[in-house]
């Protein structure tokens, strides 16, 4: 690929040199993660800690994507969430950390993967989930009571995994994720803040889940995404931000889960994907020749799996797993034609 | 080089000790810093404090880090004592490290709910870390835990203060209140000094901006002056940081509450015709306008005058804004960040407008003279007379229906910047004038991303304002 560097401005945007990694490395990817939890006592492990339960989330997910879930340690995992369970039901990212939505989310997500939810107290994690929506229909991330479109989502998709949707205020809930929309079609955080891809993908996972998917002005919201596709393929968050792999997948996904995938340049984004790709030690980072990490190794393949690629399996634009899982407990988040 | 457990104990309790004392040393720590240093040299500390800048060298940071890390891990799982003190010292510690820890900043909550910590001190704290890091977005999360607090400290001291002088059969202390609407007004101004050092730290910092934007829902709500000062206050920053969407999109966020404030008619009296008064000098913070101790409005006979007023306000709130933002795209070509800034706030003013028809018509000073909108616009291509004639054959007729509805609308701004440049202004966009907006920029331009946003533009114009009309 050339240079995309424009007379007279500096495109914020990245230059995909030409011997950048074009074909996908699915067994170095799974080398990767099978090894990275096996560094425990490293300092950067330590300082990612507060995240812990999405990690393993991420981690997981990307292996069972690729096919090789049974890699990882199932037993410890599941012994692991269960201590992270705490009294008032919710889960931690780690043992001795506080509960919250985010990672009782990913606790719920990987004991789906794992088909174990038994293996902790389900109507505990209900109650959590339910105590923590507010008046408005807004949801508290914990006992706290910071307020975000993203808690909404994961206290949703977390129900929708149980089963449970029907204990919590789902209209309620639904007017303050609405209440958050732009002119732009998009989505920020609370009301009035900027549209942001990965609150937008949050928001539309949320109303994809409560039914509510024809409350988006898709056309409008399309335009919006599909305005983060930049000359290298990559796409961003917001405009003037650089291009990356997470981004790509949140931008992706909404489109996907609002009927527009179709209106970006898939062969463009693939390439700015495989780009992104460490050759020598596995796994994706954010943009082409940057150190690699799960978070952004899922969402590279997550990306490609929702540009139809056939060595990894599909995944679900809402929910980020495999679409056999989600079959498996009945669920079908809608999604626009 | 300390190596055996033990010698890590004592190194690291040695240096959570020094950054303790270093604060005490120096209450106006304003920044930190990790010094790149990858072995201990010197027989010395590794915190070290030059003038008012704390920093640590690196090679001991992972030793400390895991070692705090630990201990305020074990401390909540019951398996270790610490006392309040040194929850404090390690908590700091911890923090100013791996600010995202939020375990670490929920012990401080607790802390404070106690009062072993007072708020102003966390707020310091959450200062310093995002002075590393600027986007972090569990600092920002405690911030505004720690803004509610303050917030209802105030409001409940007030409430108490009030039942106190009623039971007495007192007017409430003025004094007292004052000193309150005082101290809020100083914190929020210190919010927003925060908010921008993060900004500059960090491009399109969205955890900064959305911060802010919570700061003014809650601390300064309907408060139309911090509103105003704000919007003038951020005019030099935008103009400096043209590519932070964040950045014009407060702007906007500013602009959409200032409209909806000048834009409401309340009943003359009524606390939120108060708060909104153009001419409001005083900090009218939300905490104290519920108790209603504002001097009380003018008659209901200077309503109209009032509205008229805050009409104008509006008008030239959307001019000047679209001129800035013309100006801005002229002097900075193939900057998406202002092309979707122009995209909203046309959008704003293309509602208000509609939104406002009925009450700019039944106004006494409406319709009076139509504000010479396209004749006037030295970009507009000639038409064949003026906007009184209707649709003319050269014209699209999106832009003929626009002008349509522009001629019984606007009023006279009455202190009129219809001068400048010594041509008569168009008074506020319509779509024929951004359509003209784009044909001037896409005249004779060969910046190739500048061409791509203004064409982008006009099919937005086509297409979402155009279905709309």
């Amino acid at each position: 690929m050339g240079s995309f560097i424009l007379h007279g401005t500096q495109v914020k945007d990245v230059i995909i040199k030409p011997d950048a990694p074009s074909s996908l490395l699915l067994d170095k990817h799974a080398d990767y993660i099978a090894a990275y939890g096996s560094k425990k006592d490293d300092y950067e492990y330590t300082l990612s800690e507060y995240l812990r339960m999405s990690g393993i989330y991420w981690g997981l997910t990307v292996m069972d994507l690729m096919s090789q879930l049974p890699r990882m340690n199932r037993a410890e995992i599941i012994d692991f969430i269960k201590a992270c369970q705490h009294e008032c039901g919710g889960i931690s990212a780690s043992i001795g950390h506080d509960p919250h939505l985010l990672y009782t989310l990913s606790a719920v997500q990987i004991l789906s993967l794992y088909d174990n939810m038994d293996a902790i107290n389900i109507d505990k994690v209900v109650e959590y989930v339910k105590g923590l929506q507010q008046e408005d229909g807004s949801f508290a991330g914990d006992k706290w009571g910071e307020i975000d479109t993203r808690f909404s989502f994961c206290a949703v998709a977390t129900l929708a995994l149980l089963g449970k949707m029907d204990t919590i205020n789902v209209d309620k809930a639904v007017e303050f994720v609405l209440s958050c929309m732009n002119f732009d079609g998009g989505f920020g955080c609370r009301p009035g803040s900027e549209s942001h891809a990965g609150q937008i993908y949050c928001c539309t996972g949320f109303l994809s889940l409560t039914g509510q998917l024809h409350q988006v002005n898709a056309d409008l919201l399309g335009w919006w995404l599909c305005e983060r596709q930049l000359p290298s393929g990559g796409l961003n968050g917001r405009p003037e931000k650089l291009p990356d792999v997470c981004y790509s997948w949140w931008v992706l996904a909404s489109l996907k889960i609002i009927g527009r995938i179709h209106w970006i340049d898939k062969a463009k984004l693939r390439s700015f994907i495989l780009a992104c790709q460490d050759e020598e030690t596995g796994g994706f980072a954010d943009r082409p020749g940057d150190m690699v990490d799960p978070f952004h190794t899922l969402f590279g393949i997550a990306g490609l799996s929702l540009l139809g690629d056939e060595q990894i399996k599909p995944v679900n634009p809402v929910l980020c797993m495999p679409e056999d899982v989600l079959q498996r407990v009945s669920l079908q988040p809608d999604l626009l034609s | 080089m300390a190596e055996t457990e033990e010698e890590v104990d004592v190194l690291v309790q040695r240096v959570v000790k020094d950054i303790t004392n270093a604060f005490k040393r120096n209450p106006n720590i304003d920044e930190i810093g990790v010094i790149p240093c990858p072995e201990a040299r010197y027989n010395r500390s590794p915190i070290v404090l030059v003038e008012n800048k704390l920093g640590v060298e690196s090679w001991c940071v992972k030793f400390l880090l895991p070692y705090v890390h630990n201990k305020l891990l074990l401390y909540r799982q019951r398996k270790h004592w610490l006392d309040r003190e040194a929850l404090v010292d390690i908590t700091c510690t911890l923090l100013l490290l791996n600010p995202d820890f939020t375990t670490a900043w929920n012990v401080r909550k607790e802390l404070l709910q106690c009062g072993v910590l007072n708020p102003e001190k966390d707020l310091y704290l959450g200062k310093l870390a995002l002075t590393k890091f600027p986007k972090s977005p569990e600092t920002w999360i405690h911030r505004r835990w720690v803004l509610q607090q303050i917030m209802q400290q105030f409001s409940s001291v007030s409430r108490n203060r009030k039942k106190q002088h009623q039971a007495e059969g007192e007017q409430a202390d003025p004094e007292r209140i004052q000193q309150i609407r005082d101290q809020l007004a100083r914190t929020l101004h210190q919010e927003m000094k925060v908010c921008s050092d993060a900004s500059c730290r960090y491009p399109s910092n969205y955890n900064a901006w959305s911060h802010r934007i919570w700061v003014l829902q809650h601390m300064a709500k309907g408060n139309v002056k911090v509103f105003h000062d704000e919007l003038s206050s951020m005019r030099l920053w935008v103009s400096m940081h043209v590519s932070d969407h964040s950045g014009f999109h407060y702007r906007q966020f500013l602009i959409k509450e200032l409209i909806n404030e000048l834009s409401q008619t309340p009943a003359p009296g009524s606390p939120q015709h108060r708060s909104s008064s153009v001419h409001s000098g005083s900090h009218s913070y939300s905490c104290s306008q519920s108790n209603g101790e504002l001097p009380v409005a003018e008659a209901a006979a200077a309503e109209d005058a009032d509205r008229q007023l805050s009409f104008t306000t509006v008008l030239q709130v959307f001019h000047q804004e679209m001129e800035l933002c013309s100006d801005l795209i002229q002097s900075f070509p193939g900057h998406e960040a202002l092309w979707c800034h122009r995209r909203h706030v046309f959008y704003l003013w293309h509602h208000w407008r509609r939104e406002h028809q009925q009450n700019l018509n039944g106004s006494s000073n409406s319709a009076t003279e139509t504000v010479l909108v396209n004749s006037s616009d030295p970009g507009s291509p000639p038409s064949g007379g003026g906007v009184g004639e209707g649709p003319s054959a050269d014209r699209p007729g999106h832009a003929a229906e626009a002008m349509d509805e522009d001629r019984a609308l606007l009023p006279e701004p009455r202190d009129s910047k219809r001068l400048k440049r010594g041509v008569l202004m168009p008074g506020t966009p319509t779509l024929s004038t951004e359509h003209n907006f784009v044909s001037s920029v896409l005249d004779g331009c060969c910046n190739l991303e500048q061409r791509r946003f203004a064409q982008a533009y006009r099919k937005w114009l086509d297409t979402v304002i155009g279905q709309q009309l």
